[in-house]
Order: structure tokens, then sequence, then C-alpha cells
């Protein structure tokens, strides 16, 4: 098994993320002929591969998906100009922490499900009330990464700023930002994860004639459990494209960090240069770096 | 230190591989999870000491609705057959994937759910027509003038969705009438029917006859209503197995449809003391909700209670089709029904 693993870890990652996704594809081929489970029950990989195909020529599948990036990206980007600032005061302000952060707790507190349906009858838009759920969902992990990434600024380097007689909006700028900028992404990441289930929450409600979560409730409503398993990998799909957007933003805006541990970025030979061919190599070399 | 963010990264080569991995790991995991949970462990119809444990998924919240089940538990009609019912709360679509899986041997489903399930290959049998008249009403305020399904035609009418029973009831009702569906402006307003035509969101909403049209009156509101039964004979809620326990299992189906034939009729003669009976299953029920198992009460009378007609079924089939929720016909709609065990249990 170590050698497999081993001869794995050598690959490119794309060779990899195709092998596991083959591995993946047999092993619940070989799930639904071993246990006999009727397409209703667990469809195999062909049964989805098919029904996706029928969506994607007569439109369905584009058209709610549109609907519901629609609904994900305003979510995730109302969320995050929200809980950037709000952290920023609560990082800044222990008052503003002691009155806020007992309520922005408590509100994790309540199941999303439970709000959803009183957000229909509150806000009258049904896009709106979507939204909303995207942003009360996306909100809270963008905000404690904000406080989390702000308080990560090492005082000395803020005197530091002052000495140079830095305003405070350079201070922000220059200094406060992009060293919170690592743990703002993280934060980012996961939002951007968690506003995909937010716009699916708010759709899965608000069940009406648009998004996949509609889709996904008709799916269901019509025993089309290959049309479900179309949907969920569609959603996974938006998450990680979500994800790897971020990612991309993450790699641009910190290009200065380094990156030592990014194996596979390294040339073999430079991986041999440095003495990283066996795991308790790199160890070494990671422990004596630090 | 400065590396950390770097680390934490899963942008990196070694981290994507592991994390392809660990999603797929995942992903075949929650592929797995509802077969393990469906497979057996949590089955509930094995016999204790002498009444044989049944869940009975039920589609909907505890509410007197349900009194004919409650009557037939609390009057002890299950327990002279050997039953002994779990009422489990659970959503219609479940109901049928359990009976289908043959996880569970009874459950409550509409008509239109059973031929979509059929269609899809679940060996599901509907035993008992429990609802005789389709439960649908299109709902206005008096002043809005609609007493007559033509008089829907340019107006806007509240749907909770294009899909369910509230969707195939208000199809039917302009299919009956000969107005197409672009006649009328069908508008989605999710499960606040009431508040959107109080809000003039629309001008009509599709509602439970049984239900909403009894909520508005007592907040003091007029209103016009169409009943879709008045037009049009389609299946509803009923009780269905599967194949598989017919097969095996008859005198359990012909107990289930007789003890549960017994409470219908009970709680038809006798409303008020079933009402009381629905209180020892209905938490915190109190004496608000009496109106609406009244007024359920019609849409269950029949001279043979639980029998159904073939014609019904055809009807619903083909209002399915017209719809778009069905491709084609069912390969043998006769098999999705049966009136054996009524027919059976029959004094």
């Amino acid at each position: 098994m170590q050698r497999i693993l081993r001869f794995l870890d050598a690959q490119p990652t794309w060779l990899t993320i195709l092998a596991s996704l083959i591995f993946l594809l047999i092993a619940w081929q070989l799930l639904v002929i071993v246990g006999g489970y009727p397409a209703f029950i667990l469809p195999g990989p062909a049964d989805v591969w098919s029904q996706f195909q029928i969506v994607l020529a007569d439109g369905r599948l584009l058209h709610h998906s549109l609907i519901t990036i629609s609904e994900i990206i305003p979510g995730l980007l109302i969320g995050l100009l929200i809980a950037v600032p709000l952290g920023y005061i609560l990082a800044k302000s222990p008052l503003a922490e002691r009155l806020l952060s007992p309520y922005l707790i408590a509100s994790q507190a309540i199941p999303i499900i439970a709000i959803a349906p009183l957000l229909t009858i509150w806000i009258s838009s049904t896009y709106w009330s979507r939204v909303t759920v995207a942003v009360l969902v996306v909100f809270f992990p963008i905000l404690v990464n904000s406080i989390t990434g702000m308080r990560s600024v090492p005082p000395e380097m803020v005197e530091l700023m002052h000495s140079l007689n830095a305003t405070r909006g350079q201070i922000f700028r220059k200094l406060e930002l992009p060293a919170a900028m690592p743990v703002l992404l993280a934060g980012l990441k996961v939002g951007a994860t968690l506003a995909v289930i937010g716009a699916l929450v708010g759709e899965f409600v608000q069940p009406r004639s648009a998004g996949l979560g509609y889709m996904l409730v008709t799916a269901r409503y019509q025993f089309k459990t290959d049309l479900v398993f179309v949907l969920l990998i569609t959603l996974a799909v938006i998450a990680l494209t979500l994800y790897g957007i971020v990612v991309l933003l993450e790699r641009r805006l910190l290009y200065w960090q380094k990156r030592p541990e990014n194996s596979t970025a390294l040339s073999k030979q430079t991986r041999k240069d440095l003495g990283w061919e066996t795991a308790p190599e790199k160890a070494r070399y990671v422990e004596e770096e630090i | 230190m400065g590396n950390s963010a770097g680390k934490s990264a899963l942008c990196g080569g070694g981290d994507l591989k592991r994390l392809s991995f660990r999603l797929s790991a995942l992903f075949l995991l929650i592929s797995i999870l509802p077969l393990v949970a469906c497979s057996g462990f949590g089955r509930q119809d094995s016999p204790t000491g002498e009444l044989m444990h049944l869940r009975l998924p039920m589609g909907y919240i505890p509410d007197p609705q349900y009194a004919p089940l409650y009557v037939a538990s609390g009057k002890g009609y299950f327990a002279e057959e050997g039953l002994l019912i779990d009422f489990d709360y659970s959503s219609e679509t479940d109901g049928i994937a359990l009976v289908g899986a043959n996880e569970v041997p009874f459950s409550l489903a509409g008509g239109d759910q059973a031929i979509l399930a059929r269609a899809q290959g679940l060996p599901i049998v509907y035993v008992t027509e429990w609802f005789q008249k389709y439960p649908i009403a299109i709902v206005s305020r008096e002043e809005a003038g609609i007493k007559t399904p033509q008089d829907l035609i340019g107006r806007t009418v509240g749907l909770p969705g294009f899909f369910g029973t509230s969707y195939v009831g208000y199809v039917g009702l302009l299919s009956a009438n000969g107005i197409s569906q672009d006649q009328v402006q069908a508008t989605d307003v999710g499960f606040t029917q009431v508040e959107a035509l109080l809000s003039d969101q629309a001008e009509a909403v599709v509602v439970f006859a049984n239900n909403e049209p009894i909520q508005l009156e007592n907040m003091g509101v007029p209103v016009n209503t169409l009943q879709v039964a008045d037009y049009i004979d389609l299946v509803h809620n009923g009780i269905v197995t599967n194949e598989e326990t017919i097969a095996n299992n008859p005198e359990l189906v012909e107990g289930f449809v007789r003890a549960f034939l017994r409470g219908l009729a009970y709680t038809l003669d006798n409303p008020d003391e079933a009402y009381e009976i629905s209180k020892q299953y209905v938490e915190g029920l109190d004496d608000s909700r009496r109106d609406v198992l009244l007024a359920s009460l019609d849409f269950w009378r029949a001279d043979t209670l639980g029998l159904t007609e073939e014609a019904s079924w055809q009807r619903t089939q083909d209002l399915l089709i017209e719809m778009g929720l069905l491709d084609k016909p069912v390969s043998d709609l006769p098999a999705a029904f049966t009136n054996e065990f009524v027919l059976k249990v029959q004094p």
C-alpha cells in the first residue's frame, strides 16, 4: 500500500486526480453490480451520465445552474462586504467585540433552515430571500477569519508604521490588510463552498420554478435518482470551481509568500538537490528550516 | 512562521492529490451511507411480544387530518391485527422510496406519486384510497369575483411551486375546463399562500381545501373557493405497499387495511371523539384545528370506503403526461393499484 501511495505521489497532479476519479467510478459501478441495487436506490455512473446528457442537451441544467450561481455570487460578495469591515471593527475595538460578539456567536446556534421560511415572508422577493440565506451562511466563517487575520498583525510592525508617520489608512492598506490576507482568504475559501449550500437551502425552502434546488425537489418528486445525482455532482463542481477561483486569487495576492512545502511545484532535480527523496528527509529539512 | 499560510493553502500539488483522494473517498462514503441506513438495521417490523412494530411514513407533520390512523391506533384496531404503529412524519417521497426498497411495508402517498414511482421502477401498489375527492382548491378574495374556473383567465394565481399535489390539482382544474396554462398567470409563492393572497401578490392561490380556506374564514376574510374535485376526479392520498409484501405477506396487508378502514369509519361517525383521540398523538393540539378535521370528512366519504377506480388512475396519469412530469404512460397502470384488500375486509 505504501508503495502504491509513494508511486502515486511521484506522479503529476492531473494524473493522480484522473486515477482517483477512475477508481471512484469503478468502485461505484461495482457497488451497484454487487449490491444489485435498482436505479431508484443507487443509479450507476452510466445512468447518471445518460441523464446528464439529457438535461445538458435540453438546456435545463445550464438554465437552473445559472440561476443558482446568480444567487451564490451575490450571497458570497455581500457576506464578504459585511463580514470583513465588521471583522475589522471587532478586531480593533474591544468594546464593539464585547457588545456584539455574544449575539454573533448566539446567532450561529440558530439553524438557518428554521429561519429561511420566515425570510420568504419578511423579504417579498424570492431572489433576494434566497441570496439572504446564502449571506447568512457565509457571513460567520468570513467574519471569524477577518478578526483572526486582523489580530495576526505583529504590534511592533504597527509601531514601526506609526514611527514612520503612516496614516491610519496607510497602515490598513500597507500592513494590516496584506498581513490579514492569508487568513482572510482561508475564510473566503470556506465561504465559497458554504455559499453553494446557502443558496441551495434557500431554494429548498422556496422551491419555486427556478434553480438547482427546485430541480432537485422536482427530481425527488419524480423519483429520478439519476437526476438527483447529476444535480449533486453539478453543485459539487460549482463549489469546487468557486474554491479554485479563490485559490487562484490567493496565488495572485499572496505571491510574496514562500511555499517550501509545495514539493510538486519543484522539479525532481531540485527535490533531489534538497534531499527530499524520502519523507523523513523532507521532515528533517522542514525541521531544520524552522 | 511565514510559511503557515502557504502550508494551509490546499492548492499545492501534493495537497491537491490528497484532496482529490479524500473527495473521492468522501463521495463514495456519501453514496454508501443511504444504503447502510436502508440496509435493514433500521427495520422495525420485527415482532415484539405479541405485536409487530410497524413504522408508518405519514408525509406531513402530526395533524388531526390523520385522525383515522390515530383512532385505529388509539382504539386498538391495529393491535387487534397484531400491529403496533410508530407514526413517522417524514416526507411522502421518502416514504414511497422506503416502501419501494421494501424497508417499510406501508406508507401514505398520493396517486400522482404512486404513478411517478412506478414509472421509475419502484414496485409500489396502492391498496386503499383514503381521500375520495382531491382536496386541492383555488381560493380568492370574494371581491375578486372568481366564481368559476373561467374567471381565472387573465388572473394571477399563486402556487406553492410547479410540482406536487397542488400543481397537479391546479392543472387538473384548468384542463377539465378547457383552459390552457398560458391563459392564467401562474406564479410561485412558496408555502405562503395565505400571506400572498392577503398581500395581493396573487389574486387567487392554490391551497388544501380543508385547511387554508378555513384559516382565511377564521381571520374574517370572505373568500370564494373553487374545489378541484368538483371538476375532475384524480387519485389522492391513500395507503401504498409493495409487490413483495403483497406476494409474501397478504395477511399483513389485509390486517393493516382493515384496521385503517375501521379507524376511518369511526372517525366519520364520531368526529369529535376522533379529534379528542388525536390530541394524544398531536402534541399541544387545542381546539383550533377541529374545523380542519370536520372539513376533511367530506373528502373521505364514499359508499365503500377505500375503493379506488381505474378511470381516476387513467385521468391522473394523463394529467401527469400533459404536465410533462411523466414522459410516457407507465407500462402496467392497473398494477399500480388494487381493490383486492378493500373488498376482502368489507363486513
